[in-house]
């Protein structure tokens, strides 16, 4: 049988000790460190807990012995309360309460051990010395896999079946008591809790997670590349999270193409970096830090749009893992009706397992970033929607805008203008300086992977969202007065605090709307609004409906069924309800603007 | 020219932000390895985007291995004495001698009373400031035989047991800025810590508050130079162009720090901002020239 042991340790004023003693059982596997109060010992058993979880990386910490503190020395329940949190965000919650163990004589052999750990407690024993620590670390034994302590396991989720994890998974997965647990619970955006997060690193394994997923239906499904998803729901609360982060390889296939082989794992600013070698770029969004599995399935409205289209117009094949375990792969020629759906509802329809890209040349570019203070939003706005679609397709202008203060809007430019010709550079840009008072100027030539790279990578903490992101999105024809209007009276609201205008047309428009399942092609802005309350935000946002044609589903948190709606025009969703029967009759795929296979509406 | 003479220190001042605690811990990690000689943090209880402080410091000291930790400043009203005294020693003997303990009478009395603390007005907050130093140094008194007594108005304490001995003489650094709060810290502290954004006139404000606490630490027959002068300084940048204090080029960093030592006796700085290059720079480049300076003009 598995053991699970501990150590007692006294907690004696020989601090040093204490602490090496409680490494050398955490680094050997064992699963509990008890510190032990007793009538001369007289240190804070909560000050010791914690600092022998400081020294250590994944054992639990109980206390015993300690007794009640004298009345005259009770600390404030409510600052005792705080304590405990702190701990468990600081500690991954490895401090036990009670005393859920059993003591074990000093020196109990095998057989007395076992028969103590037979109702499943983790039997603890105390010790003295590095040699008392180094006996029971031997009869745990090597530790095959991942070993996790009763207080870990403690915190796994209802409904999940841990112990049913593939086994191709099972070394890479991790669960709520796990030490990196922090590190993949929340994303970009959002605070989240699932209850496990598998971690693929090949297409089998993909189809592995996804067996694993179909048995788990009665939890939230997550599917994760980067961990930037509005719309897309890549954490959970209680559920499973397929995180493909790290299927992140980049590989050249033929450079007298410029075809490029990407895993859905990669950030837009490590495809950037890796292609700016060979003089080529691939336009993603306008944030290096995203990842290109959930953007290369959705559509890619990024800062070379105009130039060279969105993202999803220059994917040659995509392979993806269906529902089903089976992996496919789609072209042009090879399952083009998948191809068509992945191109727009990937979402829907599999995990990516790798892109195949055809990317373009493009040298140094014009990058500028300008901040203008307008007194007349309306007026602003207006101007921007004709100066930003009469621009050339070399150029490209995002607009961002937040509350006005005082009257007054801060509007911040963000503009790649695909020329090697500084005199260009600057003739492009010059209309756009009057849309407000100049306040702050940046432009330079530079490399897109200098203008990428500007995200900071993110570590092996990874992402710190709290709460759920409030975001609506909408594509516009255009900006008509009426239009500018509504939007800067929707901005003086004060419930908006960031407002974005993401220009379109040129090269996005060259593709004809059947060509992918990303339809919307006409529109020359798609819009970006997120506020604090989504019904709040929703009521204000349908005022606008008139001035909207569709959404942008990569960017709403609507969770109301007319989304869909918005998000693919009638004969589009009828076509993808008819590829989801096929490819995910279950709807497995349900985070993130699920169709439902079985209605026709 | 005011100079107590005592070795400078050098720190931050750091906020125990609950949803950045890992760059909390990453700024303590960073100004250990950079050489700093203290890492604080605030304490706010009742704010609930805040860590506890305790805890944040305890779990700091036992990830690095020479800085010195303090809360900047321990608020009192929520931490009862005999409970700090114990945990200060504990973390003391624990990391080695590495805690000093940094105290308030409390502040934001409103946000003391919802966790449940006691409202005490300016002047009584000083009077139970005062019982509680007295019961910390007791706790910590092991050379005396028998348990402590006390019967104050605010802290009773009734045979309580002596201990531990913290690791090394815990210094109680003081926040103050009232009369008689400065008076207190002359009569008993080990150090004044004050903030210089809460000074009513910044720097200028030092003359006349370094002589009150001057003042009442020779009339309780002790000297100035027992309450080292210590302090935070929250708005700081490193910038092209001087502004403000703090806010300039490396040099005049230096040339203000110096000045603050020379002139006015501040012997340990604790700068805020919670930015890791600031931090960097501060201990590489400003550190190691102030103390050339101090060290040259001391002679």
């Amino acid at each position: 049988m598995e053991l699970a042991l501990g150590v007692v340790l006294d907690a004696s004023a020989d601090a040093a000790r204490t602490t090496e003693l409680a490494r050398q059982a955490d680094a050997g596997g064992l699963d509990l460190v008890v510190l032990r109060g007793g009538p001369d010992t007289g240190l804070d058993p909560w000050t010791a807990a914690v600092w022998v979880a400081g020294v250590t990386d994944r054992i639990a910490i109980g206390t015993t012995g300690f007794g009640p503190p004298p009345e005259h020395e009770m600390p404030y329940p409510s600052v005792v309360e705080k304590a405990r949190e702190s701990a468990a965000l600081l500690t991954g919650r490895r401090l036990v309460d009670g005393e859920p163990w059993a003591t074990a004589p000093a020196g109990a052999d095998r057989a007395a051990l076992e028969a103590l750990a037979a109702d499943g407690r983790t039997v603890v024993v105390p010790v003295t010395d590095a040699e008392d620590v180094a006996r029971l670390v031997a009869l745990v034994g090597p530790v095959a896999g991942r070993r996790r302590t009763a207080a870990a396991r403690a915190l796994r989720r209802a409904g999940i079946d841990y112990d049913g994890v593939p086994a191709s998974l099972a070394a890479t997965a991790v669960e709520p008591g796990d030490p990196e647990y922090l590190a993949v619970s929340s994303t970009y955006l959002r605070g989240g809790a699932p209850g496990l997060v598998l971690r693929p690193e090949t297409p089998e394994q993909v189809a592995d997670a996804l067996a694993f997923a179909r048995a788990h239906t009665h939890v939230p499904l997550g599917v994760r590349s980067g961990g930037h998803g509005v719309s897309g729901r890549s954490t959970n609360d209680g559920g499973v999270v397929i995180d493909v982060g790290r299927m992140n390889r980049i590989e050249v296939l033929d450079a007298s193409r410029r075809l490029v082989r990407i895993g859905p794992g990669a950030t837009w600013k490590q495809v950037a970096a890796a292609l700016d070698p060979y003089g080529w770029a691939l336009g993603s969004g306008d944030y290096g830090g995203v990842g290109v599995g959930g953007l290369a399935t959705a559509g890619g409205i990024g800062l070379l749009g105009r130039a060279h289209g969105l993202t999803i117009d220059r994917l040659r094949a995509v392979e993806l893992v269906l529902a089903d375990g089976t992996p496919v792969r789609a072209t042009a020629d090879e399952h083009p009706d998948l191809f068509w759906a992945v191109r727009g509802a990937g979402a829907n329809f599999g995990v990516a397992t790798a892109f195949e890209v055809e990317a373009y040349d493009v040298g140094e570019v014009g990058w500028a970033k300008l901040g203008l203070v307008s007194t007349d939003l309306e007026k602003s706005l207006l101007r921007f929607g004709e100066v930003a679609t009469a621009a050339p397709r070399d150029t490209t202008v995002f607009l961002v805008t937040g509350r006005p203060q005082r009257g007054q809007s801060m509007i911040q430019l963000y503009a790649i203008v695909d020329s090697p010709d500084p005199q260009v550079v600057v003739e492009r840009l010059q209309p756009f300086l009057d849309l407000g008072v100049l306040v702050q100027q940046e432009a330079f030539m530079a490399r897109y992977k200098d203008i990428m790279g500007q995200a900071p990578d993110v570590g092996p903490e990874g992402h710190h969202g709290q709460g759920e992101p409030v975001s609506r999105s909408a594509f516009l024809p255009g900006i008509t007065p009426q239009a500018a209007h509504d939007t800067a009276e929707l901005l003086r609201s004060g419930r908006v605090f960031f407002f974005q205008l993401r220009t379109m047309g040129g090269a996005i428009a060259d593709v004809p709307a059947d060509e992918t399942a990303f339809a919307h092609r006409t529109p020359a802005f798609q819009a970006t609004a997120m506020g604090v309350d989504q019904a709040d935000l929703d009521a204000r946002w349908d005022r606008l409906a008139e001035h909207f044609d569709g959404l942008y589903l990569s960017f709403d948190t609507d969770l109301r069924p007319e989304r869909l709606h918005d998000a693919f025009p009638p004969e589009v969703l009828a076509r993808l309800r008819e590829l989801k029967r096929r490819y995910d009759p279950d709807a497995l795929f349900r985070d993130n603007f699920p169709i439902d296979p079985r209605t026709t509406t | 020219m005011t100079d107590y003479g005592h070795d400078l220190l050098f720190g931050t001042f750091l906020t125990p932000s609950a949803q950045d605690a890992r760059q909390a811990i990453d700024l303590a990690v960073a100004s250990d390895r950079a050489g700093l000689d203290l890492v604080t943090f605030q304490d706010h209880p009742y704010q609930p985007a805040f860590l506890d402080t305790w805890t944040l410091l305890t779990y700091v000291a036992a990830r690095t291995e020479r800085v010195h930790l303090s809360g900047n400043v321990l608020s009192l009203p929520l931490r009862p004495p005999a409970v700090l005294a114990r945990a200060a020693a504990s973390l003391d003997l624990l990391s080695g001698g590495r805690v000093d303990l940094g105290l308030g009478a409390g502040a934001f009395w409103d946000g003391i009373a919802a966790m449940g603390g006691r409202r005490l007005t300016p002047a009584q907050g000083v009077d139970a400031l005062r019982e509680a130093i007295t019961i910390i140094r007791d706790l910590w008194d092991t050379g005396t035989r028998g348990g402590v007594r006390r019967d104050g108005t605010y802290y009773q304490v009734v045979g309580a047991k002596r201990g531990p001995a913290p690791a090394h003489d815990i210094p109680i650094w003081v926040g103050a800025y009232k009369r008689r709060m400065l008076a207190l810290t002359g009569e008993m502290a080990d150090g004044w810590l004050p903030t210089l954004e809460y000074l009513p006139d910044g720097v200028g404000s030092f003359p006349a508050l370094n002589a009150r606490i001057d003042e009442a630490a020779v009339s309780a027959g002790r000297s100035p130079r027992d309450v080292r002068r210590l302090l935070n300084i929250m708005n700081v940048r490193f910038s092209a162009t001087g502004r403000g204090v703090l806010d300039g080029p490396v040099d005049q960093w230096v040339e203000q720090l110096t000045g603050l030592a020379l002139e006015h006796g501040v012997t340990a700085y604790l700068i805020g901002g919670d930015d890791l290059p600031t931090v960097e720079r501060f201990a590489a480049e400003v550190v190691p020239a102030v103390r050339e300076a101090v060290a040259r003009e001391r002679g």
